[in-house]
């Protein structure tokens, strides 16, 4: 995906502006924020114009919407499903909550830094943010996506280690198999 | 050399089949945006979510039976199209007529089924329980509206003494007729079949995304996703142009061809935004009432009244 | 005046009171009646206010940590459509071994709350059948509800917190000097001191 400006094939153009203009979205709505969601995507402010739809299994989404506090119990589902998705794949996260843990900076059983977990490649903050910033999280992904440096999956497949070891604190009973496609 | 033109002209029918299907799908994106107030995607989205999907990399594996079920939906699609006259006359694709034979209405009957039998298999394969739970939907909704699809094309049969589409085409030509006036019980049935042959809402309970993650499509993505878009946009495009075929008298050029599928098309659509979603029993029974006794009008009518 | 209005809510404490002798009512206000008695006593409490009194509905279990007076206290929130009085039934327990009986004879979804209640508090229920696991997944620390549970400190080891978040404190003088905006007028006014 990311090639030099120069060697830049036709189909290459053409794959990069399609994988921007079309994300399938797997909003991962336990948070607060994903009330924030259905206006996004109905009339008011209508998401659809930049090709974002909502998708609803992991197998067909290409962006993991994760819409506000994580429970170290919903975190092992979240990695469940970024892995079972296919690549190219994107993360957002979504509202203070996943930046640094929020108002829940102190309870016991959510996650702090979502970006120690699974890499994020946009952060909307927030609590919790409107759809206009929502939208603008969507069209900064976009932006990064044309740049080639919305490569997230790439990292967490080179630092599945770090990734793991992090999760495998959170998540004492491990009973998952070692990488779920 | 004849061959070859065969040849061509089928990939040229192909990709007619699956742009104006894709097209299609675009419009009816863009209208369902419409009616709800939004601006909707562009035109062109469908091809860019299509294009997307195709350039996705695929690291998923059920098995052999999941590789097979988009490639046997894809091929039902392009097989039902080779045997569809899609313009009257021998004007602008004549190598049609080789493929056509006495009784391919009939064949075409069973081939717009291999498809969803096709997807079934494969989406059954990939284990998933959604999965299954929308395959036995689909299959039961399918069980629903093939009835009075089937009365009204043998309603036809019967009133035109044929069974091959070229003869019924070459009927309401030499006649100068078309079957929705000769046959109107026939045509509404169809009509009403139609609604469910679509699978919009109200009669999209196999799909539902909301309750069933999308059904026979949940362990599908990337690659089997896109044949699977692809197919269907194809598909679509011949269950238009057999039904325009069959009742509006085909069509002579191109334009004509777009203008009469695309207001046939408007039906399932538009009466699809409007409404909520029916459930499996009920959308069968919903088939196996007024379209049903419509059907059985249409053969009354054709072996009694004509 | 109030005599005349907090009638049946008295009536209530009297006949309770007459029933059970290890028991002290009072009357709270209008429409609200506590009662205090030994654990030992509680099944048969419920099971009088339920099948006697008309107190048919058990709108609430929850429980209180006293880690001051090294108790426990359960309450019970029943309500009679016919009264239209709530009644609370509180009993203390000890801290060191808390144990008390199951109630979910009495009211099926009992067993929810004393299921909510063993995992967050670590009270143990006697004869209570039901998955040791109700809403934490692989927790093997503290019961968590516990108000001698740090959290901070549990966070602490546990998580990260991002930098400048270790605490509730107020971040915008520090958000101020990063970006180098100034804070607006109107925030200025919800400041925290
Ligand atoms: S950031 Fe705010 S709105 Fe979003 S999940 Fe956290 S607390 Fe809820």
């Amino acid at each position: 995906m990311i090639n030099d400006k120069n060697s830049k094939k036709i189909v290459d153009i053409i794959q990069d502006f399609s994988r921007r203009h079309s994300l399938f979205v797997l909003a991962y709505g336990t948070g607060c924020g994903a009330i924030e969601i259905p206006p996004t995507m109905t009339s008011r402010y209508d998401a659809e114009r930049f090709g974002i739809r909502g998708m609803a299994t992991p197998r067909q989404a290409d962006l993991l919407l994760i819409t506000g506090y994580l429970a170290s119990k919903t975190l092992k589902r979240v990695i469940r499903a970024y892995e079972q998705m296919q690549d190219p794949k994107y993360v957002i996260g979504f509202g203070s909550c996943t930046i640094n843990g929020g108002m829940y900076w102190d309870s016991y059983n959510t996650i702090k830094i979502l970006s120690d977990y699974i890499p994020v490649d946009v952060y909307i903050n927030g609590c919790m943010p409107r759809p206009e910033a929502v939208i603008t999280g969507f069209i900064e992904l976009q932006n990064l996506i044309k740049e080639g440096k919305a490569n997230g999956a790439q990292k967490y497949k080179e630092n599945l280690e770090w990734y793991r070891e992090n999760q495998k604190k959170v998540i004492k009973d491990w009973k998952m198999p070692d990488y779920n496609w | 050399m004849n061959i070859w033109i065969t040849i061509l002209g089928f990939l040229a029918t192909v990709f007619l089949a699956f742009v104006v299907g894709v097209f299609y799908g675009g419009f009816v994106r863009k209208i369902t945006a419409r009616v709800q107030n939004r601006v909707g995607p562009p035109v062109y989205q469908n091809f860019l979510d299509i294009v997307k999907l195709y350039s996705k990399k695929t690291a998923i594996n059920h098995g052999w039976m999941q590789h097979l079920g988009p490639a046997f939906a894809i091929t039902a699609s392009v097989t039902s199209l080779m045997f569809i006259p899609i313009l009257n006359g021998t004007g602008w694709f004549p190598w049609f007529e080789n493929l056509n034979f006495k009784g391919d209405l009939i064949f075409l009957l069973y081939m717009m089924v291999f498809g969803s039998l096709g997807m079934a298999l494969g989406a059954g394969q990939t284990g998933n329980p959604n999965s299954a739970i929308g395959v036995s939907r689909g299959l039961s909704q399918m069980v629903g509206y093939e009835i009075p699809w089937v009365l009204a094309l043998v309603a036809l049969m019967l009133q035109t003494k044929t069974t091959s589409l070229t003869g019924l085409l070459d009927y309401q030509v030499s006649n100068g007729t078309w079957m929705m006036f000769e046959s109107p019980f026939a045509f509404v049935a169809a009509v009403l079949a139609m609604l469910g042959m679509f699978h919009y809402a109200p009669f999209d309970v196999p799909f539902a995304p909301a309750e069933l993650s999308s059904g026979p499509a949940s362990e599908f993505g990337g690659k089997y996703l896109a044949l699977m878009m692809s197919s269907g946009s194809i598909f679509s495009f011949v269950k238009l142009v057999l039904i325009v075929d069959v009742f509006m008298g085909g069509a002579s050029n191109l334009i004509m061809l777009v203008v009469k599928t695309f207001a046939l098309y408007m039906i399932p659509v538009l009466y699809g935004i409007v409404s909520p979603r029916y459930r499996t029993e009920q959308s069968i029974r919903y088939f196996w009432g007024w379209p049903t006794f419509i059907g059985i009008l249409g053969v009354i009518y054709a072996v009694f009244v004509r | 005046m109030t005599d005349t209005i907090l009638d049946k809510e008295q009536k209530l404490v009297q006949l309770l009171e007459q029933t059970f002798k290890k028991l002290s009512g009072k009357v709270v206000r209008q429409r609200r009646v506590t009662v205090s008695v030994e654990k030992e006593l509680v099944p048969s409490v419920l099971s009088y206010a339920k099948s006697q009194l008309g107190y048919i509905h058990l709108s609430h279990m929850s429980c209180v940590d006293w880690p001051e007076n090294n108790n426990f206290e359960i309450i019970y929130i029943l309500w009679s459509p016919a009264d239209k009085v709530q009644l609370f039934i509180k009993t203390l327990i000890n801290r060191e071994n808390p144990e008390i009986d199951n109630v979910d004879m009495i009211w099926k979804h009992a067993n929810t709350y004393e299921r909510e209640i063993r995992e967050m508090y670590g009270i143990q229920f006697n004869g209570l059948v039901g998955a040791q696991e109700f809403i934490l997944e692989d927790w093997d620390d503290m019961p968590p509800m516990r108000r001698d549970f740090d959290t901070v400190e549990y966070v602490d080891d546990n998580y990260t917190f991002r930098p400048g978040r270790e605490d509730a404190g107020d971040v915008r003088e520090e958000i101020v000097k990063r970006s180098g905006e100034d804070i607006p007028d109107f925030a200025k006014k919800y400041s925290r001191d």
